[in-house]
């Protein structure tokens, strides 16, 4: 946590957070006034999510999302709790910066969706062709920007060029400068009902989109293609696959476990706002799901590392996921019929 | 996860560190900042190293000649065909055609140009690969 000046001379309070989306959105709130943490945000915007998008593939690699698709979680939790927000995308780059200029002048904090590969702060290793990484421009300095990144410590400046490439980067889900900040906060939001309408919407994605590839059975999709792996492409290339599954769900802001922890960390707060005993032991039961994907992650780096020479096998993984599975889809079906009961 | 199962294993992020979630002796969820996992390690440096040696082997084959160092250059930037002509702003089977060592000779310095903006370098290092 560090104190930074805005514009307009007022502070701004950089937290670390696990998540872009989530921390940037809970910031952009606190800014205006509501005191609300990163997870309770995360919650309430139905940030987690499971789909194996086996058909599109990234350097050769079918993707596994953990999470909703970007933008979401800023747009669902505004809504939910009530406010008037401002997005806006631009077509042409120096449109968009000169707005960002203009607003920034003017004292506002803006989020931004960027390319994470252009934003040069980052260690070498992080950096690749993503565009959903959500960053806080706080104002401007010479020859760049101050940043608020919330996955980092503390706040970065950032090169006027830089910026500008990663906001207007090209390829899939462009951002096309996409900015937006919360125009008005109500003094005090119904964050209980916001709670409830989060809970209901994150159920109803991971149980019961009609799909094979979504939530709970995207879960056993991908466990079956696993186990299948080996004999369909070989052994090398079966380890890719895996490294890249685990890659998706510890690499990049999950809090770990594939926003496992984060969610039983929001269901936790749920649980205090209601004073729900059922609400606290589900956020149990999601940590201990939560434990199980992280032994599924050593697992299978292991069985990466020894290329086969380990007794962990392909068939062992097959089994931790479909445990997993049955396990997550057993609390949301609970959650699903608590969060009913719950009354705003 | 607990607090003290957080794991610190090693330093890669070069000093810095990331937030995960974890209980604490109370059993309430804390951020807790990290400094990596082995497990990642090993699944990033997999992914990591895969890029190295394919940029590598594209950097042998603009030397012998077979290709033009744009594809060199956009693998360096980790793009795709079709990122690159997206940015650049030229149709991507005419990007394709530029990845031949004839055709990227005799490329007009506009062309050349368009290309050095998008990939953020300047058009002399376009024309050529680094030595080593």
């Amino acid at each position: 946590m560090s104190g930074e000046i805005t514009a307009d001379g007022r502070t701004f309070i950089h937290q670390h957070a696990a998540h872009c989306e989530s921390g940037v959105a809970s910031a952009l709130f606190r800014n205006q006034g509501l005191d609300i943490s990163e997870t309770l945000v995360f919650g309430i915007g139905s940030g987690i999510f499971f789909g194996h998008l086996f058909f599109i593939k990234m350097v050769g690699l079918p993707i596994t999302t953990f999470r909703a698709q970007p933008g979401a979680v800023f747009k669902k939790a505004g809504r939910r709790l009530g406010m008037k927000f401002v997005t806006r995308r631009f077509r042409s780059p120096q449109k968009g910066m000169d707005e960002l200029r203009r607003l920034l002048r003017e004292g506002k904090i803006v989020g931004l969706t960027t390319n994470i590969y252009w934003l040069s702060y980052f260690p070498d290793r992080f950096r690749f062709q993503f565009n959903g990484h959500n960053i806080i421009a706080l104002r401007e300095i010479e020859g760049g920007f101050r940043i608020s990144d919330p996955i980092l410590e503390y706040p970065v400046d950032c090169l006027t060029e830089d910026l500008e490439r990663a906001r207007f980067a090209r390829g899939p889900l462009e951002p096309h400068g996409l900015m937006y900040y919360p125009e008005s906060v109500p003094k005090n939001p119904d964050i209980r009902s916001a709670c409830i309408d989060g809970i209901k919407d994150t159920c109803k994605m991971m149980l019961g989109i009609p799909l094979p590839i979504f939530g709970v059975r995207g879960i056993r999709f991908l466990a079956r293609r696993i186990k299948n792996a080996p004999q369909k492409l070989g052994l090398s290339e079966a380890c890719r696959h895996l490294a890249n599954i685990v890659r998706m769900q510890e690499e990049i802001g999950t809090g770990g476990a594939g926003f496992r922890f984060m969610y039983a960390a929001f269901l936790q707060e749920t649980a205090e706002l209601f004073n729900s005993g059922e609400i606290a032991g589900l956020s149990q039961e999601m940590t201990a799901a939560g434990d199980l994907w992280r032994e599924f992650a050593a697992v299978a780096a292991r069985i990466i590392k020894k290329r086969g020479q380990s007794e962990d096998t392909f068939a062992r993984v097959y089994e931790m996921l479909m445990d997993c599975a049955s396990r997550e889809e057993t609390l949301f079906r609970k959650l699903k019929s608590a969060a009913g009961k719950l009354k705003s | 996860m607990k607090i003290k199962e957080v794991p610190q294993d090693i330093t890669y992020y070069e000093g810095k560190k990331r937030a995960c979630y974890a209980l604490d002796d109370k059993g309430k969820y804390v951020i807790v900042p990290s400094s990596g996992w082995s497990t990642e390690e090993v699944v990033n440096g997999l992914a990591v190293a895969e890029l190295a040696a394919k940029l590598e082997k594209t950097r042998q084959a603009v030397l012998q000649g077979l290709k033009s160092p744009l594809a060199y250059h956009m693998e360096r930037r980790q793009m795709t065909t079709a990122i690159l002509a997206k940015t650049a702003g030229i149709c991507r089977f005419r990007v394709r055609r530029h990845f031949r060592p004839e055709v990227f000779v005799r490329l007009k310095a506009s062309v050349l140009q368009r290309y050095a903006q998008a990939l953020a370098i300047t058009c002399q290092e376009l024309k050529n690969v680094p030595g080593k």
